[in-house]
């Protein structure tokens, strides 16, 4: 095991990162133990945008842009393993198909999205046109589909495709700003959404054409996660964690930490990955 | 090590007034964990993103973080902007370039720091017809396209007065109208 790395024990966790770091809250049902919070892993050079989680092998994938890579560790204790470090530019959002074992990435400078498997191996493009910003990517393993949005200041949308790219559609784009972060819950099958641009945290069932405000009056959020009836998004002003109450559109709890400084991306550690066959093995 | 008992056990941390630190069991090595507001890296020698500068002076006199300064052809919702130590912009938008966005991108022309977004930098748009060897490239100032002989406009677009035959795409040809007898 690596020193800088420090073990998790078992149990829901949020990560998130925050300057050179990632850090993870422990979650008690919805709680944040706020005292229980601590850095995973130190990587004190490096810029970390975007973060996943890959319930099967308990590993943390992360985006960074100062030596633009995507890499990965055990976060029961292990050295960080650099997966995809040539032909990138700007790593942003990162995703993991936990059942098809490959990973999702935007590149906000390359203006495409990428897949691969875990290993880095298998790469391909798969989204080269019409993308202008992009930056959050989800994945629904057991439908088969993926989520991405684009925060392009002239026409911001949210997309879905296949997770070979093909049938792709825009599923939002109007009244959007910012669109900065993306979150699907499989339970609830929902596709919920925070927006610097509009300030507002909405939902939508995808292929429903429904569409729902959780809040609204956000300051500026950036990352965003869910956890059954909860959502938790990072914000760039307030430098924090904040939980959401989907049902009630109430925020329950906020967790600061000591440093003052942006919080990027935030991913759900499940304990245990949710349950669903890949959608290959059922046609 | 405050376990061995001797007076050199506790060091003071190398991190810059107010940071903590921790050393890594393995390697021994000593790292800051909470540096002061805007810097970050193992001895707090790093600005954060969206900053630059060199905090501590490793590679000349100390230059605090500040704000990355992009002519304001920056977008805020980006990151990584700038590069954090010298401060060279990275991701220049409004169809500029340079080390602090603040000229036109190749193919543009205009003034990058004009207030106003409209005024920044246009595309060149040289018709191929009237331009040198096809060019996309023009004056970064003035906009004007290389053009071929005899062809007018900013754009190349145009047969000077008295010429004819753009489509050749070889520069325009004198029209040879008897002055007797031809109008304009």
């Amino acid at each position: 095991t690596r020193p800088d790395v420090h073990p998790l024990p078992p149990g829901t966790h949020l990560l998130f990162a925050q300057s050179g770091r990632i850090e993870h809250i422990p979650l008690e049902g919805y709680v944040m133990k706020k005292g229980d919070a601590k850095a995973v892993l130190h990587l004190p050079e490096k810029v970390i945008i975007g973060v996943a989680y890959d319930c099967v092998e308990k590993m943390v994938y992360w985006t960074e842009i100062t030596s633009p890579s995507i890499s990965k560790a055990s976060i029961q204790g292990g050295e960080p393993i650099a997966v995809i470090r040539s032909d990138v530019d700007s790593p942003e959002g990162i995703a993991i198909d936990h059942l098809g074992r490959t990973m999702f990435w935007t590149d906000s400078m390359k203006d495409r999205i990428e897949v691969a498997s875990l290993d880095g191996s298998q790469r391909r493009v798969i989204i080269d046109s019409d993308l202008v910003n992009p930056r959050a990517i989800i994945t629904d393993p057991p439908n088969g589909n993926l989520y991405w949005a684009d925060w392009n200041r002239d026409a911001p949308k949210i997309e879905t495709s296949y997770m070979d790219g093909s049938n792709r559609r825009v599923l939002v784009k109007d009244d959007l700003g910012l669109p900065n972060g993306l979150t699907y819950d499989s339970q609830s099958s929902l596709l919920c959404w925070v927006d610097a641009g509009t300030h507002k945290m909405e939902c939508t069932h995808p292929g429903h054409g429904d569409r729902r405000k959780i809040m609204e009056g956000l300051q500026y959020p950036f990352g965003i996660t869910s956890f059954g009836k909860n959502i938790y998004y990072t914000d760039w002003r307030r430098d924090a964690v904040i939980a959401v109450d989907r049902h009630a559109g109430k925020e329950l709890d906020e967790f600061q930490p000591q440093k003052r400084t942006k919080i990027y991306g935030i991913a759900t550690a499940y304990a245990q990955c949710p349950s669903g066959q890949n959608y290959c093995a059922v046609n | 090590d405050a376990t061995h008992g001797s007076s050199g056990d506790c060091q003071p941390c190398p991190c810059p007034a107010g940071a903590t630190c921790a050393v890594v069991p393995k390697t021994r090595e000593v790292v800051c964990t909470n540096c002061p507001a805007g810097t970050t890296g193992k001895r707090c020698e790093l600005c954060d993103d969206g900053f630059f500068g060199d905090p501590l002076g490793q590679s000349g006199p100390v230059r605090a973080c500040r704000a990355c300064k992009c002519s304001d052809n920056i977008d805020p919702n980006a990151v990584g902007n700038c590069n954090r130590e010298t401060g060279e912009c990275l991701k220049c938008i409004h169809n500029t370039d340079g080390f602090f966005c603040d000229r036109c991108m190749e193919g543009f022309y205009g003034n990058a720091l004009a207030t106003n977004v409209a005024d920044k930098c246009k595309p060149c748009s040289c018709s191929p017809l009237g331009t040198v060897g096809r060019q996309t490239g023009c004056s970064q100032v003035t906009g004007q396209c290389p053009c071929l002989p005899n062809v007018a406009e900013r754009d190349c677009s145009a047969c000077q007065p008295g010429f004819f035959n753009l489509q050749s795409a070889a520069g325009c040809e004198r029209c040879n109208c008897n002055p007797i007898g031809s109008t304009n």
